[in-house]
């Protein structure tokens, strides 16, 4: 059974990526028709995730487009652009594609706990163990993200779990950044005088008066470290690892991020930070979810053949295969934005790199979820390193998956080289302590939040970034909530969707209707304050 | 209250479009069928306890929001579950057909392998059937799934259909016994126990 899809809409949203998807949620959410396309076959674009056997298929731009016949009084737009898509560096193997000698057990438990001896056959046996993500997220556990997950009542389809430690490069070695209360008291690399500064200087940043921060409107946060008087060690920690800044962060933005930073702390483990499981590329299936649950219609692997507008630019509907779907808006992913319409002159790069590798960049008893923030070195901008196990559901048991990226300035391999070459063996079959590269992916992905996406020439017409440099979703939800703010102006942003428990479906004389705004009072009011449920798993 | 329940289960229901995939949910949670409902709006998962053998169990049955029509199910919809329930429509053989599909489907995202599947085969109240029952108990057979001939309109085969399934789940205790790798943090509602556990957390947070 086929089907045709319906031909009338609110809003059609072209692409699947995070913007689209929160927007394409929140439209539904307030009863909008929705239809929601993609022309991959897969649900996240540039934000999914894939298996070790299909990120090795993954296309690279948009394929060519078809010639469109404009009819009278409409115009019809080519979809896409070749210019905000991947471009694939390299991608390669680092151990030998079989070992004929051994027997290839099938199954994984097997696998697991034999004498590690990986083979390329090996790991493409289990590649669906793997989930590796194009752009890789972690969230602030009192951020935008996880507090819009919770009030929206997303966070029913994801589980997470707690980053368990973050590291920085200092001295030529990895430094475990102590960041909660107790690290700091219980480190031993920290001295009992700088504990005292530290906690001192937290304590100000988070509480500190208008008074603290007089006089460093032009300055830097460097120089209200050195001003503080805190040792190079602690200075290093703050600024680069607590804060994530450069040396030239102005003060004020200093301040604001290690406010950032140590308002989630405590919330959910050790660190502030959350990621996931099974890959950043869950988050926006579950919106999609949400979307669909509200009604929206789902259709990926859709041949898009182009934007209908008329004579004064203003969105009619779109042509799918040989249909014509009609809409009063249009949301669409920058990929998906005709070439004419394209100022690229200004886009950014971020340089990418995905690792497998056989053991953790600092091994531990335990295994870490560990964020390492390589600071600036030279004229190197700063790296994060996120280095996922097992126990995140991304990678299988005895591996990890890797991921390095940073501001691009020359390409993939160069800007990320030499942080790389600090945390991994340099040559294949040579045994030290670090841990070596199974298999390497390298990349660029267009950093386009500061590209100006307003679509002035097309009306009811409005563009998506795709991933940033963020370590949080934070930005992406800011442009979802403006466009759908910009289409539904006074519709509210994504509410509580009720619990499957509050749903009443009436009986057989009623009508179907879907009861939720009188069972909405009835939720008790605990549900309501999730800080003081939080109290009780703090830091236990 | 929570205490005595033995594990919360997973368990999709999947199938073609106007199977009847909703109303056999909808008549299992809250003993309800409408004649009229065309498509899903609204419904997300339900949860139903369930006494199987003396063992309390939850179960979170998840409907597919409308999502299998385009074939665009997400693969995170069929994550972790431990049950799937297969339905198709007697009175139309093309849905019948549709079933190898599904277990297709099924085979690539599931992400347990020895996941229990459950051939439903609805609406037979109605007259007009297509699809006899040999033919449903032949396709079961040849699958290793289990079967049962069903109504949500007349409750025929519904309730037994949601036990006999979570009964093989139960049996299989690897497939459910092994969830509690616990230190998962989930932000989402009363419908994940809460494990607190000791370390960087588990936690719930509503």
């Amino acid at each position: 059974m086929e089907y045709d899809l319906p031909s009338d809409f609110d809003i059609i949203v072209v692409g699947t990526g995070m913007v689209e998807s929160i927007v394409s949620a929140a439209a539904s959410r307030i009863g909008k028709r929705v239809l929601h396309i993609d022309s991959n076959s897969y649900y996240g674009g540039l934000w999914a995730s894939f298996n070790l056997d299909s990120i090795s298929k993954i296309p690279e731009g948009n394929r060519s487009q078809p010639v469109v016949e404009n009819k009278e009084n409409e115009i019809v737009y080519p979809v896409g652009n070749d210019v905000f898509d991947l471009r694939i560096h390299s991608q390669k193997w680092h151990i030998p594609e079989s070992n004929p000698e051994k027997d290839v057990d099938e199954s994984d438990s097997a696998v697991a706990q034999e004498e590690h001896e990986w083979t390329q056959e090996k790991l493409l046996k289990i590649s669906r163990k793997f989930n590796i993500d194009l752009a890789p997220k972690l969230h602030f556990a009192k951020g935008d993200f996880v507090e819009l997950l919770i009030s929206s009542n997303i966070a029913r389809y994801s589980e997470f779990r707690s980053v368990s430690r973050i590291l920085t490069w200092l001295n030529g070695s990895l430094e475990i950044v102590p960041c909660s209360r107790s690290d700091v008291f219980s480190s031993n690399r920290v001295s009992v005088i700088e504990k005292r500064m530290l906690m001192k200087l937290l304590t100000s940043c988070v509480d500190g008066d208008e008074n603290e921060f007089k006089g460093y409107e032009g300055k830097t946060f460097q120089s209200y470290l050195k001003d503080r008087k805190l040792t190079e060690n602690l200075i290093h920690y703050v600024l680069y690892a607590i804060a994530m800044c450069t040396d030239d962060t102005l003060c004020l933005e200093g301040v604001e991020k290690t406010k950032r930073f140590l308002g989630s702390l405590g919330r959910f483990g050790k660190t502030p930070f959350l990621y996931s499981m099974y890959g950043s590329g869950e988050i926006t299936q579950a919106f999609c979810r949400l979307s669909a649950v509200f009604g929206g219609i789902y259709a990926l692997n859709q041949s898009l053949n182009g934007f209908i507008y008329d004579n004064d630019n203003t969105f009619k509907g779109i042509i799918c295969g040989k249909q014509r779907i009609n809409a009063t808006h249009l949301v669409m992913s920058l990929e998906k934005l005709p070439k004419e319409i394209v100022d690229f002159s200004t886009t950014e790069y971020i340089s990418r790199a995905i690792f497998i590798t056989d053991k953790s960049i600092l091994e531990d008893e335990r295994e870490h979820l560990t964020l390492l923030l390589f600071p600036p070195v030279d004229r190197k901008a700063a790296c994060v390193v996120l280095e996922l196990g097992s126990l995140t559901g991304t990678c299988p048991k005895g591996l990890h998956i890797v991921h390095v990226f940073t501001k691009q300035t020359v390409n993939p391999e160069d800007d990320l080289k030499h942080c790389v070459e600090k945390l991994f063996c340099k040559r294949e079959g040579e045994s030290n302590s670090s841990p070596s590269i199974l298999w390497s992916f390298y990349f660029s992905a267009p950093n386009t939040f500061s590209q100006k996406l307003e679509c002035e020439k097309l009306l009811n017409t409005y563009v998506c970034p795709g991933p940033d440099l963020d370590l949080d979703y934070d930005p992406a939800i800011e442009r979802a909530k403006e466009i759908f703010e910009r289409i539904y102006s006074n519709a509210e942003f994504l509410p509580r969707a009720p619990d499957p428990e509050e749903i009443i479906i009436e009986g057989e004389d009623n009508n179907n209707i879907i009861n939720e705004t009188e069972e909405r009072a009835e939720v008790p009011a605990d549900q309501g304050d999730v800080s003081s449920e939080l109290a009780h798993e703090d830091d236990t | 209250m929570e205490d005595d329940i033995l594990t919360t289960l997973k368990i999709l229901i999947i199938g073609e479009s106007g199977v009847g995939k909703s109303s056999l949910l909808l008549r299992f949670t809250d003993d309800n069928f409408d004649p009229e409902q065309t498509l899903t709006i609204g419904v997300d998962f339900k949860t139903k306890r369930l006494n199987i053998d003396g063992n309390n169990v939850k179960l979170a049955i998840w409907d597919t929001a409308g999502q299998e029509r385009f074939r665009t199910l997400t693969p995170s919809y069929y994550r972790d579950a431990q049950g799937a329930i297969l339905v198709y429509d007697v009175c139309n053989y093309a849905t019948f057909s549709k079933l190898e599909t599904w277990l297709n489907e099924l085979e690539t995202y599931s992400t347990k392998r020895n996941i229990v599947k459950m051939v439903v085969a609805n609406k037979i109240d109605m007259e007009n059937r297509e699809v006899s029952r040999d033919e449903g108990l032949h396709f079961a057979k040849k699958y290793k799934t289990l079967f049962i001939e069903a109504s949500a309109k007349t409750r025929d085969g519904v309730q037994s259909a949601f036990e006999e399934l979570v009964q093989q789940i139960i049996q299989t205790p690897d497939l459910w016994d092994s969830y509690s790798l616990g230190n998962n943090v989930s932000l989402g509602n009363k419908d994940h126990p809460a494990h607190t556990s000791q370390c960087s957390g588990y936690c719930n947070l509503v």
